[in-house]
């Protein structure tokens, strides 16, 4: 990767200001403290990376640069200017420009109309649209990054990539409101794409630093210090340091990126005996196989927690939804305690005793207005019931049971579920699967997402006791770490197949670094 | 790079550039086309009576008015919304321009001006409905539910429990003169496609009503808004509305309170039938013709076999539930929403 | 690094646990109006309030009451039933056209058959994941088309009057029977829901169909089983009307679609789903019926009813959304 650099004219122009400087800034959500005194200096005409875990701040940090977010303190410079950026067309004035981690063109527009979207300029007059002036501002925008993509296609005709770089084409536009070189923000460009896709991607960001600055955020770390003049890393909301990606390996930036409690043990806590490795497992997933992944071999035995780990796009939440009947399969066969296991329907899985805990718990892991007690007696209705009638007092005292038991903070089981805290939803949703006692199989999508660390570290605890309770586990963690530390046995999931299994046994945890490598 | 200079801007003409279609033909831009052939095939083969050439210019009179409320309507579902207004809108233009052309009832006799102030009424009254949309924020579904009742009321204000017949000769003569085989209200229907067609491909309006069903919430990251283009979009529905509501009355020859029932779902059927998406984004004016054609094939082709006219109705629910099944089961997803 | 990458860390917008004013008028609105409506009657014309003016205003609003509770369940679980006034009037002409073949058991082959009409809506619109007012805005055609047909688009005598006599008692000499009927209707769904899980299962799938789906709610059969109970209130409102007017005919409930859907939304029944009530929607149903008789009242021309239905709509529905749901409204 040096030598690359070094094949580029030298980008560091000295300049009076930095092209963008953040100072000290800060964004609150409730719980969660996302964004804890960022600094950050964008020089002109440098490529800058961005890197940071999940839920290091880098997403609220770059929505708050086009104006999405507002922040709650701290200031942004724009080449030594303090700015106040409202919406992302403020932040195009000021000349900065990102690039969307979901790409965010029209599809059924053709691609000069999604490049000049919002600045038509002359090519529309009195709400005529001008076909060739289009075509033409839409062909200078690609000449620029030196694109061959035809601007008369329609977006949903490219590629990926070529969408991409449309998408580029269209970023470039701020140069239009700005007679300033642009800041330009590329979040997670490479996620979907091909090794080759890749290196022309590459080509075009050098290509952007000659006219432009360029922040560049990536999950791989390979990339970005192959691409990047320097690095700054982000960790839990703050800034954790710099390097220039010349004198730096992927793993001196990830141990930034994960500080040094990294491959602890804690999330462990009283962790006792392991289980039987050599009595039949729990559950047994042979050759599984859907539209995401194929032929994902999976055993956990009961009492065990089963972590499956895997860059965007592995399909690890594929799987998981699929076991419980939530997305379709296309073959394979699952195995829950000698029973085949139904895959037709969420109601099949919810009988055989698999509970299933999904990501986005606003949309999908409670019903929001409802109150704590329906939420958490929603799926087990017999617990609730005697016969076909509902009997108030038997929920009560059901429910009352378990929030205390999970220690849940509400003022009342008649509570609508969302005006509790994030940890407090998030135990609710767990109990749902627990009140009847007869969860064998659970799947935790990200359980820990969006909570802060006590409440993570009490869904942690949680895990545990279900675990040692007999209970078989499979998590989706929210970070390498959470992975390693509360599994038993971690899988690694690439490109849609398990390609390897890594005994995670407390006391011989593997490092964050083998299994990355294992993951790319 | 600079700003384009308007000397720049002006030196077009050299090769207008036209929204390409897409690359290949695909069964959903085809089939609508190659159904219509087959269906008029069919019916030609069974009935002597169809094949003539007075019952074709028949059945293209007949698509008149549907083709007129269809242009309208394919903006509104261009965008992903619904349109339920049609028969309050052209309800209330229908009287409104019987009441202000010569009529039974009074001495009014303002001609092409009084057509203009119906066609306005529906303006304002489709321009109600996209107000309460962006403003209120209520389901366009259950706005223009509430436009079309309004307009319904409106309507029967002014009918005022005496019919008022037309007297006026220019009026009148739009559903009997004809020209080049074809009734002068056939031809207004053709210049509002035409118009339909231009204003889809080569206005803001259009090409944003497009994009709006397409993806929203991207022309909002763009900085443009949209409620202004919503509302406009509904505006130009009602105008729409409006004049279809005129050619109805002109047809009758008197203004009916009713003169627009039943059009909203004919629209919707032609329209989907046509390959316009619900869910937005696909479709177009000449999507809808051909729709608005099939169905009226298919409407008098099965008089013209002996079916009763009463099923009309039925046949088009049928297809436009089959229709819509049709384009969305590909589509189909487990855990899939559906309201 | 390990997982995807939309990791926002999720902001957790702690909602307020207290109704907002707005929340709290809304809860009453059926309740309000009701009153004030009454009250503005009585001082326009102080010989409204008397019993056999009331008597009549609540025999009049039976139909719409049970139209409006069963299409209640629909909306309960995010859908909406347009068919309902062309099912209710296909099923007078049915009423009218079996009553001579099926003597006293023709209401309850009313009701099977609207039943059975609207389970088949509620499979097509699950089945085939079709948005459910297309669904029955076909099914509202389609049931045009057929009652059109086979009652030769005329009115259909009904010679026979015993079999509807019962509705048109009075149940202690003042409260009609056909009323009474609508209540215990209201009464007995209300109970049923609230005494078993499906309460939970219908307004989970309301508020949140993925994620009732994903708490393993039967969501579509619950979906189903509303738009059956639906159709079968179709039925029952239909063979009320019989018993006013002594024939069936394939319009003579069309005109009960807006009032019904008024019913609702303005009983505080919202219209994305999950909040709402039947007892709500039986308020709303005596709001519309008093507005419609105590519009000549107070001297307002009938034409404006329309009119009012439209703003009373439109209104009602913006009071009673639940915005925070839907992001981009259509």
């Amino acid at each position: 990767m040096t030598t690359n650099l070094q094949t580029q004219p030298d980008p560091r122009v000295p300049a009076p200001a930095p092209a963008l400087e953040v100072r000290s800034l800060v964004k609150h959500y409730p719980g969660v403290k996302a964004l804890d005194g960022v600094d950050l200096v964008v020089r002109q005409h440098e490529v800058l990376g961005l890197a940071g875990e999940n839920g290091a701040g880098k997403s609220t940090l770059l929505k708050a640069l086009v104006g999405l977010v507002r922040p709650d303190g701290g200031e942004i410079w724009v080449r030594g200017e303090k700015v106040r950026l409202r919406s992302v067309v403020d932040a195009a004035d000021h000349g900065i420009g990102m690039v969307f981690q979901e790409q965010s063109l029209v599809p059924n527009l053709t691609a000069a109309e999604n490049i000049v979207l919002g600045s038509e300029g002359p090519g529309v007059r009195r709400g005529i649209y001008r076909w060739s002036t289009m075509r033409r501002l839409a062909q200078e925008q690609l000449d620029k990054i030196g694109s061959h993509i035809d601007p008369l296609a329609r977006t949903d005709t490219l590629t990926f990539a070529d969408r991409q770089m449309v998408e580029i084409a269209k970023v470039l536009r701020i140069e239009e409101r700005t007679s300033h070189p642009p800041v330009i923000i590329l979040d997670e460009p490479t996620s979907v794409l091909e090794s080759k896709e890749i290196e022309t991607l590459f080509t075009q960001v050098r290509r952007l630093r000659e006219f432009a600055s360029v922040v560049f955020v990536s999950h791989r770390l390979d990339e970005v210090l192959d691409v990047c003049d320097r690095v700054a890393v982000l960790r839990g909301g703050r800034s954790v340091g710099e390097v220039p990606a010349a004198d730096a390996a992927p793993a001196d930036l990830h141990r930034m990126m994960i500080g040094s409690t990294g491959s602890d043990d804690h999330y462990h806590g009283g962790a006792g005996e392991r289980p039987d490795e050599a009595s039949r497992p729990r559950l047994v997933v042979r050759g599984l196989s859907g539209k995401s992944f194929r032929d994902v071999d999976l055993d956990v035995h009961a009492g065990e927690i089963v972590g499956i780990v895997g860059v965007h796009g592995s399909g690890r939440e594929d799987v998981c939804r699929a076991l419980f009947g939530a997305e379709p399969t296309t073959a394979g066969e699952v195995v829950l305690d000698g029973e085949k296991l139904d895959l037709s329907g969420t109601r099949a899985a919810c009988a055989a005793g698999v509970g299933y805990v999904p990501a986005e718990r606003k949309t999908e892991g409670m019903v929001g207005p409802m109150s704590v007690a329906d939420n958490m007696t929603l799926t087990k209705q017999q617990s609730r019931c005697t016969g076909p009638l509902v009997r108030p007092r038997k929920q009560a005292t059901l429910v009352d049971r378990w929030i205390e038991r999970l220690s849940i903070r509400t003022p009342h089981r008649g509570t609508a579920i969302q005006s509790l805290s994030g940890g407090n939803q998030q135990k609710v949703v767990l109990a749902r699967w627990l009140v009847a006692g007869d969860v064998r199989l659970l799947l935790l999508d990200h359980p820990t997402r969006g909570l802060d660390v006590g409440a993570r570290s009490e869904v942690y605890r949680l895990m545990r006791e279900l675990a040692d309770s007999g209970v078989a586990t499979v998590l989706l963690a929210d970070s390498l770490e959470e992975a390693i530390g509360m599994s038993d046995r971690i899988i690694v999931m690439s490109d849609g197949r398990a390609t390897t299994q890594v005994a995670a046994p407390a006391g011989g945890k593997p490092t964050p670094l083998d299994l990355v490598k294992e993951m790319v | 790079m600079t700003t384009t200079s308007p000397a720049d801007a002006d030196r077009e003409v050299v090769h207008a550039g036209r929204p390409r279609p897409r690359r290949g033909i695909s069964l959903s831009d085809a089939g609508p086309p190659i159904a219509l052939v087959v269906i008029f095939g069919v019916f030609a083969v069974l009935s002597p009576d169809f094949r003539t050439v007075s019952n074709v210019q028949n059945v293209l009179d007949a698509a008149a008015v549907l083709a007129v409320v269809t242009c309208g309507i394919s903006f509104v579902l261009m965008m992903g919304s619904i349109d339920l207004s049609a028969p309050g809108i052209m309800g209330a233009s229908a009287i409104a321009v019987a009441l202000l052309v010569a009529n039974n009832r009074n001495d009014n006799d303002f001609g092409l001006f009084g057509v203009a102030v119906a066609v306005l009424l529906g303006a304002a009254l489709g321009c109600l409905s996209g107000l309460a949309l962006v403003v209120l924020k209520v389901p366009s579904f259950m706005t223009t539910l509430g436009v079309s009742a309004v307009g319904l009321g409106v309507a029967t204000l002014m009918f005022a429990g005496v019919q008022p017949n037309v007297t006026d000769p220019m009026l009148e003569g739009w559903a009997v003169e004809r020209f080049l085989g074809l009734a002068h209200l056939t031809w207004i229907a053709v210049a509002c496609v035409l118009v339909g067609a231009l204003v889809q491909r080569y206005s803001r309006l259009g090409r944003y009503a497009f994009a709006i069903g397409g993806a929203e919430e991207v022309l909002g990251l763009s900085g443009v808004r949209v409620a202004p283009y919503k509302v406009a979009v509904f505006t130009m529905a009602g105008a729409f509305y409006g004049l279809a509501g005129v050619l109805v009355t002109s047809q009758l020859g008197a203004g009916l309170v009713q003169a627009g029932r039943g059009y909203d779902f004919s629209a919707i059927t032609a329209a989907v039938v046509g390959g316009t998406l619900l869910s937005g984004g696909r479709g177009g004016i000449l999507h809808s013709v051909v729709g608005v054609l099939l169905v009226t094939v298919l409407t008098n082709g099965l008089v013209q076999v002996g079916v009763s006219p009463y099923w009309q109705g039925g046949v088009q629910g049928l297809i436009v539930v089959a229709a819509v099944a049709a384009a969305v089961l590909p589509q189909r997803r487990r855990n899939q929403v559906t309201k | 690094m390990s997982a995807p990458v939309l990791t926002t860390p999720a902001p957790d917008a702690v909602v307020p646990g207290r109704p907002t004013v707005g929340q709290r008028l809304t809860s009453f609105m059926p309740v309000i109006a009701l009153v004030v409506l009454l009250a503005a009657l009585t001082v326009a014309d102080p010989g409204f309030l008397t019993l056999s003016s009331l008597t009549a205003a609540v025999r009049t609003s039976a139909p719409l009451v049970v139209l409006a509770a069963g299409a209640t369940l629909v909306v309960l679980c995010g859908g909406i039933d347009l068919s309902i006034a062309a099912l209710c009037s296909l099923a007078t002409v049915f009423f009218a056209l079996w009553l001579p073949d099926l003597g006293g058991l023709t209401t309850f082959a009313i009701i099977a058959a609207t039943g059975a009409i609207g389970a088949l809506q509620g499979v097509a619109h699950v089945l085939f994941r079709i948005p459910s007012f297309i669904v029955t805005l076909g099914g509202m055609s389609i049931f045009s088309a057929i009652a059109l047909v086979i009652s030769d688009a005329g009115p259909v005598r009904v010679v026979d009057r015993d079999a509807t006599n019962w509705l048109t008692l009075y149940v202690g000499g003042v409260v009609p029977m056909a009323f009474v009927v609508a209540l215990v209707l209201v009464a007995a769904v209300s109970l049923v829901l609230r005494l078993t899980p499906l309460e939970s299962w219908i307004r989970a799938t309301g508020y949140s169909e993925s994620a009732a789906r994903l708490a393993g709610a039967p969501v579509d059969r619950v979906k189903i089983a509303a738009f059956t109970v639906s159709g079968a209130c179709a039925g029952l409102a239909a063979v009320m009307l019989v018993s006013r007017n002594f024939s069936g005919s394939p319009t003579m409930a069309d005109n009960l679609l807006l009032p019904a859907v008024a019913a609702i939304v303005v009983g505080g029944t919202a219209i994305t789903g999950g909040h709402g009530s039947l007892w709500r929607s039986l308020a709303g149903a005596l709001v519309v019926t008093l507005l419609r008789v105590g519009l000549p009242i107070v001297g307002v021309p009938s034409a404006y009813e329309q009119i009012l239905y439209g703003a009373i709509i439109v209104a009602a529905v913006a009071l009673t959304l639940d915005r925070s749901k839907v992001l981009i409204i259509k």
